[in-house]
């Protein structure tokens, strides 16, 4: 390390969605603390992981000072409230895992318990009905939830948008503050011999990129973390088995937009639906041991509600994570890190939260401290280790037995963490609480309900009330949800209200 | 399909302070159709749950879930209000400091205080400015709580309850009367075993026996009921925590003010809690003293001594029986932790209600939140005497839990890591470090900060600070008026 004054030099390898997050995030939050280059090559293409996000992308786009309506236009964006998911406990039955919650708490006992009380008499609707994000995406309804602690606060919004349009979009802003990009192809990678510190890349055409910091943004590939540093790979296929997806855009077949993704469950994995501006995004996620990928194909061109834009276009994948995302002062953020499968939207969110905890524990001077290092470890781990539970459980809680890949997930051994949340809930009902991380009460409820894995016994107060005064509460609050989602308007219309937001017609 | 599970009929809870009284009402009031049966009496001053006159802002919002009502413990208990707890002697630079409750900092104006604080202060040159309205306030002496429901210049100030111990529990007595919680005076004498490993009933010296379903075990240290249980540990504390002695002092002359005081002397810490009945003065030291050297640093005669062996319950549930409180956990009467967690783990416990038919994993799963929420306090306490004065009047300790790495976090970035059930919100943790002596690191965001947004915030923070000076009445004459005339 040179001066102690002298910006910290960040090095990104990779210009997929994850390096120019990665990029765009620390020049605008870190300025003349550290100076970033970014190697990418035109040979090499990129995933372009994710075209759904979860509501925290928001703060980061506001964080980095971008308006959200240019954002949206540029990556060609709809409002997404939540994700339906059909087929998955059983062919025929769907459900609205949403950003947001369902009914409320009353005399501390959670919604779910009273709703619960209610099917037993058989007077409850779907327990969609009683929550607002659920019942607006349905209708196609989308306003921005109220700031005050009403009803209409009980929910949060994210974005469905083109991932080829938002690497590029991420590129121009961090361009714009400074980030400094070479086209290039990596060749070698230097070492410090004794610490073993990455010093340089060498690029094919003979150029070196010195820097402090490197930032492994190259995929799969891992080209830092994986290949030159040699932390191991751990794989999560037995308990998640997709490894391949077939996309495919096609065009809209309906007037409405719909403010929500789709992930219909399918004989070897699942597929997505994503509705942006001007098309809609199609991809089926598969196990290649369950089917071939020519069958892949297929099946996502069969199931196109509207006219194929493109051919299906094969990414492979595999579900895991490093032991270790930063090791000597080499940081993996995205696929060279880990990978989940899109089934909860969550790529984009576990970058932009590698990305959040590198600028909190960012080596302002240069040496990277054991200390930092340690506590980034720890926090990726933990958000990797229970997003992976979550996923599990779409899969696991089913009663589906049509096909080899549904019967291998039906009665696979799931992790030791998620076996105790399952039994605590089918005994008691209760979801395990914490407060750090991803997906929280209101979403293991949507899943654990929505795919029909009830609870055998609930909270002994539900029973307590009789079952008519019941009927009319629950009644009164989904009156009061009807009432709101009527005056919303068309997630359509909301879109077109404002130009800006809108792209040009392709 | 799932049907609700068969509600209690009858809960013992064991204890009748005013932790006891008020899980009875807590329990009642989830539980109308299961009958509740205080048994026993008051455990006594060296339950310090039981004994202490104060809480933390946690305890307001029980009090009003269970419809104990801030105006009746004013004007019938003797209630005061703190904003904030004054440090001193625990720094070496002797500067001291303030903790106020909440969080309703701006980041801008985080970073500026952080870079206020981490300065190398000359002698003379004075204290830190204030780090929140609350302290802004305290300084003053104007406060009243703000209205609820409507915007004020004070809506972002929490504040803590102080009260007279005797008239509060005579209160809660008055509301679980009210709500049908049954009593039977007496001393639990014997455990009449149940199914499995539950309890099936207690006796009750010279009296017969309760049998209930599910047991409370308020009886303070004693923890006469979950010490019983074949499958009680304790998880000792004492390598991390040092005081081995508490004298209690007698309260000394009524005290109208808006803080109230952790000292570190040279023989151990004195916290002072004040009050419309006295100034309520505490000693902790980790040897005993001769009588005089501990009313001297009392300022106040010692009414009596207790002799401490911190620690906790390995699972405050076993059975059918959770203990609270002292019962659950033993600890330094060093700020107003224990009801504080004892509420909490109360809450916990109404959250979780079980039904007659007690599910393992339902009491794993209360047992690992209610661990967390004793080891967050554990932890907290333990960075009291990780400061390096206390270090020279206590002896350096092992630091329990993650401690190390938050204050090495704190130091070097001026970060708060994010841990679970903890008694204390980041940014009080972070004035509770300011105000123990450590100076905090700049986060890496804040050293590239735009110095206009900074001082933007700091513009911002000194209107608001005028305007709730403004808004807020002189504590002393409110406080008067509304005992004058209650309601």
């Amino acid at each position: 390390m040179s001066d102690p004054q002298s910006p910290v030099r960040v090095v990104v390898l990779g210009g997929g969605t994850a390096g120019w997050m990665t990029a765009a995030g620390i020049a605008k939050l870190l300025p003349g603390i550290a100076s970033v280059q970014l190697v990418e090559s035109e040979e090499i293409g990129i995933v372009g992981v994710g075209e759904a996000t979860l509501p925290h992308i928001r703060g980061f786009v506001e964080k980095l000072g971008i308006d959200e309506a240019a954002f949206m236009k540029a990556t060609h964006a709809t409002y997404k409230l939540g994700i339906d998911f059909r087929d998955f406990g059983r062919i025929g039955e769907s459900y609205i895992h949403p950003f947001g919650s369902f009914g409320e708490e009353v005399a501390g006992v959670g919604f779910h318990h009273w709703w619960l009380e209610l099917s037993r008499h058989g007077m409850a609707r779907e327990i969609g009905d009683y929550s607002l994000a659920v019942a607006a995406a349905k209708a196609n309804r989308f306003r921005p939830p109220s700031q005050d602690d009403s009803l209409a606060s009980t929910y949060g919004y994210a974005y469905q948008f083109d991932a080829t349009l938002f690497g590029p979009f991420m590129r121009d802003f961090a361009r714009g503050i400074g980030v400094e990009r070479h086209e290039g192809r990596v060749v070698g990678v230097e070492r410090d011999a004794l610490s073993g510190d990455v010093v340089a890349l060498a690029l094919a055409d003979g150029r070196r990129i010195m820097g402090d910091l490197f930032v492994d943004c190259s995929g799969f590939r891992s080209i830092l973390l994986g290949q030159e540093l040699g932390e191991a790979w751990e794989d999560w296929t037995h308990w998640l088995p997709c490894d391949r997806a077939a996309a495919m855009p096609c065009t809209h077949a309906t007037e409405d937009l719909r403010p929500y993704t789709t992930a219909t469950a399918m004989p070897a994995g699942w597929r997505w639906q994503i509705p942006l501006q001007h098309r809609m995004g199609n991809g089926y996620v598969f196990s290649s041991a369950h089917i071939s990928e020519e069958q892949a194909c297929e099946a996502i061109i069969a199931s196109a509600e509207g006219t194929p834009l493109a051919t299906p276009r094969i990414l492979k994948f595999r579900p895991g994570r490093r032991s270790r995302s930063w090791s000597h002062n080499v940081i993996g953020v995205g696929l060279a890190s880990g990978f989940l499968e899109p089934l909860e939207s969550t790529s984009i969110y576990l970058a932009q939260m590698a990305i959040t905890y590198l600028i909190e524990l960012f080596p302002t001077g240069g040496a990277v401290d054991p200390r930092d290092r340690d506590e980034f470890n720890r926090l990726v781990d933990m958000e990797y280790d229970r997003v992976r539970d979550f996923l599990i459980l779409h899969y696991h809680a089913t009663t589906r037995d049509d096909s080899e890949f549904w019967n291998h997930v039906r009665t696979m051994q799931v992790p030791d963490s998620l076996a105790g949340k399952l039994e605590l809930w089918r005994r008691a009902a209760r979801i395990e609480k914490y407060s750090d991380g991803l997906f929280y009460d209101a979403s293991w409820i949507a899943v654990y309900v929505g795919q029909g894995m009830l609870p055998e016994a609930h909270d002994p107060r539900a029973g307590m009330i009789a079952a008519d005064a019941l009927a009319r509460a629950t009644e009164r609050l989904r009156m009061a949800v009807t009432g709101e989602v009527a005056a919303m308007p068309g997630h359509r219309d909301y879109l077109m209200r404002e130009a800006a937001r809108l792209a040009e017609a392709a | 399909m799932s049907a609700p599970r068969e509600p209690l009929r009858r809960i013992v809870v064991a204890g009748g302070g005013q932790l006891g009284i008020l899980a009875a009402i807590a329990l009642r009031r989830a539980c109308p159709a299961c009958e509740v049966v205080v048994v026993g009496g008051d455990p006594g001053p060296a339950s310090f749950a039981d004994a202490s006159p104060t809480a933390m802002p946690f305890t307001n919002k029980l009090h009003d879930r269970l419809g104990i009502a801030e105006e009746q413990i004013v004007a019938r208990a003797g209630g005061s209000y703190r904003l904030v707890a004054r440090y001193a002697g625990w720094d070496a630079a002797g500067q001291g400091g303030v903790v106020a409750y909440g969080e309703a900092l701006d980041p801008a104006l985080k970073t500026a205080f952080a870079r206020d604080w981490g300065k190398v202060r000359l002698p003379g040159a004075g204290a830190p400015p204030a780090g929140s309205l609350a302290e802004v306030l305290a300084a003053a002496g104007r406060f009243a709580p703000p209205p609820p429901g409507e915007p004020t210049p004070i809506s972002s100030v929490d504040y803590a309850l102080r009260w007279h111990p005797a008239a509060y529990r005579d209160l809660l007595i008055a509301a679980a009367e009210a709500l049908g919680v049954g009593y039977v005076a007496g001393t639990i004498d014997r455990i009449e075993a149940g199914e499995g490993d539950a309890i099936r009933a207690v006796g009750i010296a010279g009296q017969g026996e309760i049998a209930a379903d599910f047991f409370l075990d308020c009886t303070g240290p004693q923890a006469a009921l979950l010490a019983a249980h074949p499958r009680f540990a304790f998880t000792d504390w004492s390598a991390s925590l040092p005081t081995r002695h508490v004298y209690i002092g007698e309260p000394t002359a009524p005290l109208i003010a808006l803080e109230d005081r952790l000292t570190l002397t040279r023989s151990g810490w004195v916290s002072e809690v004040a009050g419309l009945d006295g100034r309520r003065p505490m000693l902790g030291t980790p040897a005993p003293l001769a009588r005089a050297e501990a009313e001297a640093l009392l300022g106040a005669r010692a009414l009596g001594a207790v002799a401490l062996t911190p620690g906790r319950a390995e699972a405050p549930w076993l059975g059918n029986v959770v203990a609270l409180g002292d019962a659950a956990a033993r600890f330094e009467p060093l700020g107003p932790l224990h009801l504080d967690l004892a509420h909490r783990q109360l809450a916990l416990l109404i959250e979780m209600l079980p039904g007659r038919d007690i599910n393992p994993l339902e009491r794993d799963e209360y047992n690992r939140r209610s661990v967390m929420m004793m080891e967050g306090v554990h932890e907290v306490l333990a960075l009291h005497f990780a400061s390096i004065r206390a270090q020279a009047v206590f002896g350096a300790r092992p630091l329990p839990g993650r401690l190390a790495a938050v204050i090495d976090q704190f130091a070097r970035r001026g970060r708060i890591p994010f841990r679970e059930e903890l008694p204390l919100l980041s940014q009080e943790q972070f004035a509770l470090l300011v105000a123990l002596g450590w100076t905090p690191g700049l986060p890496p965001a804040a050293l590239a900060a735009d110095a206009a947004e900074e001082a933007r915030a700091r513009a911002a923070f000194a209107a608001e600070a005028e305007a709730a000076l403004a808004f807020a009445p002189p504590y002393d004459q409110w406080l008067a008026r509304v005992r004058a005339n209650p309601g």
